[in-house]
């Protein structure tokens, strides 16, 4: 059984191939670097990203009343279902506009095996959603009087961003090419992201505390394992939700 | 079109005939539980459908695999029937167990974790089918549906894991293997409570296949008007 | 937490045994309704199939 196929050039991109296809790695950042250099010029993704992200936290602030007491109990849960909300928004933006423009084909085109599109696209949106949090930290430390800036924590997050970003790539490929579109990116993503939410928060959340690492390996381990099954999982399907 | 086969017809007398023994088993043979009374033979049900509603999930992840494999439509098909008929299942699972609960527990609804990941389980296949009905090229839809239920067989287990390894404590009863010290509404089993328990496990497994036989025909005949729609139209 | 009687709760269990046996109909009827639509879709269309060849 063969999950993942690579893609050998049709006839008429042999003319094209008269210099050797890119290495994975060296495409993979061909696409990032795209990604990040259409999203310099104008930021609409990554501002849009933020505001909703304070807007949500604002929200949360009403809805949970954040007092002293019972901030300190929820402050992982508020950020991870921030950072989970501007997360869809992003993904889904960053996919539409792949297939809006058509460069979702012209990707296809290229003479370059299709995880590397896959790792192209989760590594930017990876990286969009990291600029997202590392903006909303500092502004809920200073918000709500709690130090978020530590090197433990942003570990923390960051394993859960990418196994957040790497499920939401896959499942955005699928979702934009639906009638539904952004409708159904987060009704599909939230259930399969489950997991990830739940560790994360549970490891934020042991860390705030004052845990040290030990206590939280269990949500750790738990997070890593994910990062790894659903990662392998995205790459090696990814072929089937491009195929024309 | 082609009339019932008649393998399908005694299986259609008998799952119904099965399924009327096992309520009797499960409503006047076995006994009263003394602590929970009646309510407790809500339990024969809850576990034969939970059973079959799991099962049919499984079987339609291997079926995801097997499509992406061969890409035969065939699968897709299965697919389809094994989520629909275990949706159909696992909603009367999560349904009984909350009636028993509201006697024994006190409260319709925990966030045991169990409970927790049969609804984000149940709510994976909802997804699934809204997934499916966005998309109209069939060949499309089958690659997509098959790469979710992967992804949903995938993730059910490790959210419960995850659950149940945040939180240590659970309420909910663990009657075969392993007791639950901590379980509210836990009990031991007589041997005629076995006799249901095994009985509506089978009752169930036979209606599963029942229903998948009929889910089957209906998409196979699904697929021959989508043929022959396309034919008139060209 | 052991009651010394029994108690009755054997309206749970018949709400129980209801609920399921009419969800189980439900889906039994809808099984059957969208058979039915479906074969008349097919004869609908093997009609209009027996008919075309006549136009030509």
């Amino acid at each position: 059984m063969r999950f993942a196929r690579s893609t050998y050039p049709t006839p008429q991109l042999i003319d094209n191939m008269k210099t050797p296809a890119p290495s994975l790695w060296k495409a993979t950042f061909a696409i990032v670097r795209k990604d990040l250099a259409a999203e310099f010029r104008s930021f609409e993704l990554v501002s849009a990203m933020l505001v909703f992200s304070l807007l949500v936290i604002i929200i949360f602030n009403f809805a949970l009343e954040l007092n002293i007491e019972v901030r300190k109990t929820v402050n992982a849960g508020v950020l991870w279902a921030t950072f989970a909300f501007a997360g869809t928004l992003g993904l889904n933006r960053s996919m539409s506009v792949e297939k809006d423009r058509g460069c979702m084909d012209g990707l296809l085109l290229a003479p370059v095996d299709r995880s590397a599109i896959f790792f192209g696209k989760a590594l930017s949106n990876l990286a969009f959603m990291l600029v997202v949090e590392a903006i909303v930290l500092p502004v809920y430390s200073l918000l709500y009087n709690v130090n978020l800036l530590r090197l433990d924590l942003v570990g923390v997050i960051l394993l859960g961003s990418i196994g957040y970003t790497s499920v939401g790539t896959l499942l955005s490929t699928m979702s934009a090419q639906t009638r539904t579109r952004e409708i159904l990116l987060p009704i599909l993503l939230f259930p399969v992201a489950m997991p990830v939410l739940l560790a994360s928060v549970k490891a934020c959340s042991g860390l705030l505390a004052g845990d040290a690492i030990e206590d939280i390996l269990t949500p750790l381990n738990l997070l890593i394992v994910y990062d790894v099954v659903f990662i392998a999982v995205a790459f090696m399907v990814f072929d089937y939700v491009v195929e024309e | 079109m082609q009339p019932r086969p008649i393998a399908l017809k005694i299986l259609d007398v008998v799952s119904i005939i099965l399924l009327a023994v096992s309520a009797y088993l499960a409503l006047v043979f076995a006994p009263t539980e003394l602590v929970m009374g009646d309510v407790q033979r809500v339990f024969y049900f809850h576990i034969g459908t939970a059973w079959v509603g799991l099962l049919g999930f499984v079987l339609a992840a291997i079926a995801g695999i097997a499509y992406l494999a061969t890409k035969n439509m065939m699968w897709d098909r299965f697919e389809v029937a094994a989520v629909e008929v275990s949706t159909v299942f696992f909603f009367i699972t999560i349904a009984l167990g909350s009636i028993w609960a509201r006697p024994i527990w006190g409260t319709w609804w925990t966030w045991d974790p169990r409970l927790t990941t049969a609804a984000i389980t149940e709510l994976i296949y909802v997804a699934y089918f809204m997934l499916r009905q966005g998309i109209e090229e069939p060949e499309k839809r089958a690659r997509f549906g098959a790469v979710y239920t992967l992804l949903g067989g995938l993730s059910a287990p490790i959210t419960f894991m995850s659950i149940r390894l945040a939180q240590s404590r659970t309420i909910h009863p663990v009657v075969i293997g392993v007791q639950n010290a901590e379980a509210k509404g836990d009990f031991g089993m007589t041997p005629d409570m076995r006799v249901a328990f095994f009985f509506a496990l089978f009752a169930f497994t036979v209606v599963f296949i029942d229903f998948m036989w009929h889910r089957l025909r209906l998409a196979n005949m699904q697929e021959k008007a989508e043929q022959l729609k396309l034919k008139a139209s060209m | 937490m052991f009651l010394q009687t029994t108690p009755d709760t054997s309206g749970y269990m018949i709400a129980g045994y209801v609920l399921s046996f009419l969800v189980i109909g439900i889906y039994v009827a809808s099984i059957y309704i969208r058979n039915r639509n479906l074969k008349q879709d097919l004869e609908t269309l093997q009609s209009l199939q027996a008919e075309k060849p006549k136009k030509k």
